[in-house]
């Protein structure tokens, strides 16, 4: 009997999803945008902010006709399990239910894997919010990135560290994460093309809180950097910084993203000076604080981070891209995203055009001081100046 | 004769019924895996052939961890390294040259520019397996139970390493892209098939019996001759041979991957697959993997919303994890052994239950050699004096009792005569060149023993428990399969062949250790108080068996019995050790009248009194 039951589950299950697939087909002018994201698992803190985001910005569009006022969306959503085999299945399934658009993970290894996919139907993809320089290369001209890509960051902050007067740096890595790896060697090739010079470099193992090492070796280093560039986060980053400053060092540490969280404002006096990125900041009367407010009304809570704002530019940027194409055919949406020039998102102006797809965008420099989060300044780096991946 | 000529024809010239059996265990479970697969490839659309694909490919990697963890017994979190060093060889082998250009920059000219096909590449990454399969499984095979199966995490963390430190290889942790994605479906259900049958068939090999037995007795494994490490380096080479075929085609499905997809989480998705279908057998494994990927297509349709039998369904993601864990801690509830732990099909030995039983009382050949001396023998522990300094000669084709007090030496003795037990001092001979204190090896040379506290293999079948030690002397599984029903029908057990030794009572139980004992053609058989817990019936049954297995075969008996008159009926010597001495050594009316033993026995006051009485 067990069996028997659970047969006609799985034929209920399979039935319902064909009706699901072919209803859309029936009704004109709709645009289905495939969503393979992380419901839960370890991606679901990234991946599900970014999607909350991009789902206001697509229920504003469709309120307005849909995309370029004529393709109402039909979003499907997938849950990828923080998974990549799931994620290439998922994607399958969404191609299958006629995506024209589809939306990867925050993680490269699921956007390359999903990406693989839609490469040979050029349906273009946008990761949610992966910065990994190398994932769109890796998948190929359908590929987008959305979010600061860990070179872009690293080129911005670079930029500022020069133009404060730094000069000499110490890398603190990890090869533990693509990220916390490449980002600070990014900064240094930056830092050494403007005149900067590297004067020591250090790993750690990530999620283990013992830096004694590293800390006796910036002290001994014959020539003293007036810089630390580390990509180290949570909680590598506090422990790192609590025994530096412990140990008497004073220089000033910088960072990026990844530590842009409560956490690390909250240890107060030890992070004063540190400098971070971020994908934006509402200062008053900006677009993004009017975006903010009105996300907490869509919503109910606050954003938790930027990867709202960009995901509601995610929806921003495939609305323009339709209207220039003036078609839901997917060909015409990827070439018209790849020529994007100065588009005015919310957080500023985008840029894919003259890029290895990592868009070319406005960075956002912040700094710890007395416990708060202070903005310093927004940069747009020259894409001439942004390492290769 | 004609029944014996036919007889002869079945158990020689075919295939032994094991592999019989298992053979089409194998094929039934790849006829169930190819029609599913034929229906999902006929009326399945491009996402469901993705997820049985998928599913093949996890499948390969669960019975590669079945054939090592249900076979030792050894739970393992290592094969997850396996598939791991898999995909990575099979991505750098497959990796079009132009694009390893840019994307492995710094490869060492030796790996770079292959450019194979999938089988090509496929074949290359088998042979590395094997190499790496034996190098790794090196240090496992002095080890035991837990502090094994925390090698084989050590393993997974060491790979793990490596695959993030060999940047210029592994592009470090960032993503591996690139792998041409050539494997589909019916490769995926192909190389998938071939794992089935080479787990089910592997099970009854001399190897995977050799596995097993250890695995459900060591001890007991070693005394019929059964070298564990040998049989457990087999189960992991295997085994790994297995999941590097599945870590391929995982390079190729995927196209794109970091060594975190092949880290714990892997690991423990595979064990839990394989926890939920049993671990103990391939049914077990084919059945997790496939219920696993049910329940998860199933109840993955439910999540995003939607409407079910009119019934709107709230968007509820993370159900898929939730409904698998409740299956699962149902599984492990209501079944510990998972849902097919302790069997496997076993279609024909359903079908025909009654086997074949050989009528033969052809008398087995003993293996060849001489008598046991023992040279000054003593074992000590810590301080305890065990066996102290003791001499004697064991003649083949004669029955001896050890006899004497609690606490005596005697069966420390028994088990330096069997190679169970290292002597402090003195030495063992048996008649061949077999090393000192090496069970196996000993029971290789003709010297078969039983245990006090019965050792057979409760999990293994009636027939299995014989055939391990059959088949360390007959030249094939089907000599050795003839041989055990042959010792198991002379101990009267040939209808329980097919039940799983647990299920025996006590006194079939030890009649099933002789069986085994004796299927090793021992010249020898020591016997550890074999009448123990039987009853007068059951004694009497055993001391008529024994009587006439040595008459049969002419072999040595050694036995300690505290049963004397068991003793004294069977004996025609009998040695005495007191406080681990020799005190008397003679005939029964010899041994019974010397006072130094009615004295060990009864205490001095009580021997003269009784002086001349049998000792009771």
């Amino acid at each position: 009997m067990r069996h028997i039951r659970n047969r006609s589950a799985l034929f209920a299950a399979i039935s319902a999803i064909s009706v699901a697939t072919a209803a859309p087909a029936l009704a004109e002018e709709i645009i289905i945008i495939g969503a393979a994201s992380a419901q839960t698992g370890g991606l679901a803190p990234y991946d599900q902010p970014a999607l909350a985001g991009l789902r206001m910005a697509i229920d504003d569009l469709n309120a307005k006709g849909g995309l370029a006022g004529k393709y109402k969306v039909n979003l499907i959503i997938k849950d990828t399990r923080s998974d990549t085999a799931q994620t290439a299945t998922v994607t399958q399934e969404l191609i299958d239910a006629g995506a024209k658009i589809m939306i990867t993970p925050c993680d490269a290894d699921p956007s390359i894997s999903a990406g693989q996919l839609t490469q040979p139907l050029g349906i273009p993809s946008l990761t949610l919010c992966g910065s990994a320089p190398v994932l769109t290369q890796a998948v190929g001209d359908v590929m987008f990135g959305t979010y600061p890509a860990d070179n872009l960051q690293a080129t911005a902050v670079a930029d500022f560290a020069i133009s404060e007067g730094k000069r000499k740096v110490f890398l603190l890595t990890s090869p533990d994460a693509t990220y916390v790896a490449n980002l600070p060697e990014y900064f240094g090739k930056v830092f050494e093309k403007k005149g900067g010079k590297i004067v020591g470099r250090g790993t750690f193992t990530m999620n283990q809180p013992d830096f004694s090492a590293e800390i006796t070796n910036i002290k001994g280093l014959a020539e003293q950097p007036d810089l630390i560039m580390t990509a180290a986060y949570e909680p590598d980053f506090p422990a790192f910084i609590q025994q530096l400053r412990g140990a008497g060092i004073t220089i000033p540490v910088y960072g990026a993203d990844a530590i842009g969280t409560p956490t690390i404002k909250a240890l107060g006096k030890l992070v004063d000076g540190v400098v971070y990125t971020a994908a934006g900041y509402p200062e008053a009367g900006s677009k993004l604080e009017a975006f903010n407010a009105a996300f907490t009304k869509y919503a109910g809570h606050a954003p938790e981070s930027t990867y709202e704002v960009n995901g509601y530019e995610i929806g921003l940027i495939l609305d323009q891209a339709v209207k220039i194409a003036g078609s839901d055919d997917p060909k015409a949406i990827r070439d018209a995203i790849a020529n994007l020039k100065d588009f005015e998102g919310i957080t500023g102006k985008i840029t894919y055009a003259g890029t290895d797809r990592m868009p070319i965008r406005p960075v956002v420099l912040m700094r710890y001081d007395g416990g708060e989060a202070k903005y310093v300044e927004t940069v747009v780096p020259a894409a001439a100046d942004v390492p290769a991946p | 004769m004609a029944v014996m000529t036919m007889e002869r024809s079945t158990s020689r010239s075919i295939l032994p019924t094991a592999f019989r059996n298992a053979g089409v265990d194998a094929l039934a479970m790849i006829a169930a895996l190819v029609l599913a697969v034929l229906a999902i490839y006929l009326f399945g659309n491009a996402a469901m052939q993705r997820v049985v694909t998928y599913a093949a490919i996890m499948l390969t990697a669960v019975l590669g961890l079945q054939m090592f963890s249900g076979n030792t017994g050894i739970v393992s979190f290592g094969h997850a390294a396996f598939v791991g060093l898999g995909a990575y060889a099979t991505g750098i082998l497959t990796l079009p040259a132009a694009l390893q250009r840019t994307a492995l920059r710094d490869l060492p000219q030796f790996l770079a520019g292959y450019e194979m096909s999938f089988f090509a590449a496929l074949v290359v990454v088998l042979v590395l397996a094997v190499l790496i399969g034996l190098v790794t499984g090196t240090p496992l095979l002095r080890l035991s139970g837990s502090s094994a199966s925390i090698a084989t995490l050590a393993l997974l963390i060491i790979v793990y390493t490596l695959l993030v430190a060999g940047r210029e290889i592994t592009r470090g942790s960032q993503p591996f892209y690139g792998v041409p994605r050539e494997v589909g479906l019916w490769t995926a259900v192909a190389v998938a098939a071939m794992a089935i049958a080479a787990a089910r068939l592997f099970r009854e090999t001399s190897f995977g019996l050799a596995a097993r037995a250890a695995a459900d007795d060591e001890r007991g494994a070693a005394a019929v001759g059964v070298d564990h490490r040998i049989a457990r380096l087999a189960a992991w080479v295997l085994g790994a041979v297995a999941a590097a075929a599945a870590g391929a085609m995982m390079a190729q499905f995927l196209g794109a991957f970091s060594p975190k997809d092949f880290y714990f989480d892997f690991g423990f998705t595979m064990l839990a697959m394989l926890i939920v279908g049993g671990m103990a057998s391939s049914l077990g494994a084919f059945t997790g993997v496939v219920v696993t990927v049910l329940v998860v297509e199933v109840v993955r349709r439910f999540e995003g919303g939607g409407m079910l039998f009119g019934l709107e369904m709230p968007v509820l993601f993370g159900l898929t994890q939730g409904v698998l864990a409740v299956a699962m801690i149902l599984v492990i509830w209501r079944r510990p052994t998972g849902l097919f732990g302790d069997r496997e099909l076993n279609l024909l030995r359903r079908s025909h239950a009654k086997a074949e039983f050989s009528k033969l009382e052809a008398v087995p050949a003993r293996a060849a050699g001489g008598s046991i001396s023992v040279d000054r023998l003593s074992r000590r522990y810590a301080g305890v004096v065990a066996v102290d300094d003791v001499t004697l000669s064991f003649q083949p084709d004669s029955i001896t009792g050890i006899i004497g007090p609690n606490g005596a030496g005697k069966t420390t003795l028994l088990n330096m005569i069997a190679g169970d037990v290292t002597p402090s001092s003195g030495t063992v001979s048996v008649g061949t060149s077999a090393r000192q204190a090496s069970a196996f090896r000993f029971a290789r040379a003709g010297i078969a023993r039983t245990f006090q506290n019965i050792r057979v293999f409760p999990r293994m079948t009636v027939l299995e428990n014989v055939v391990v030690a059959a088949r360390v002397v007959e030249p094939g599984l089907a000599a050795a399969e003839a041989a055990a029903r042959r010792e198991l029908a002379r101990m009267g057990l040939e209808s329980f062949a097919d039940r799983p030794a647990a299920s025996l009572a006590y006194g079939q139980r030890r009649r099933l250790e002789v069986a085994r004992a004796l299927a090793l053609k021992p010249r020898f058989l020591l016997l550890d108080e074999p009448a123990a817990g039987m009853n007068a019936v059951e004694t009497a049954e055993l001391v008529s068996i024994l009587a006439a297995v040595r008459n049969e075969r002419h072999i040595g008996v050694i036995l300690i019995e505290h049963d004397m008159r068991l003793v004294m009926n069977l004996c025609e010597r009998i040695v005495v050790i007191d406080r681990g001495r020799v005190i008397a050594d003679g005939t029964p009316g010899e041994v019974q009248n010397n006072p130094a033993v009615v004295a060990a026995y009864l205490g001095s006051r009580t021997a003269r009194a009784r002086q001349g009485n049998d000792v009771q």
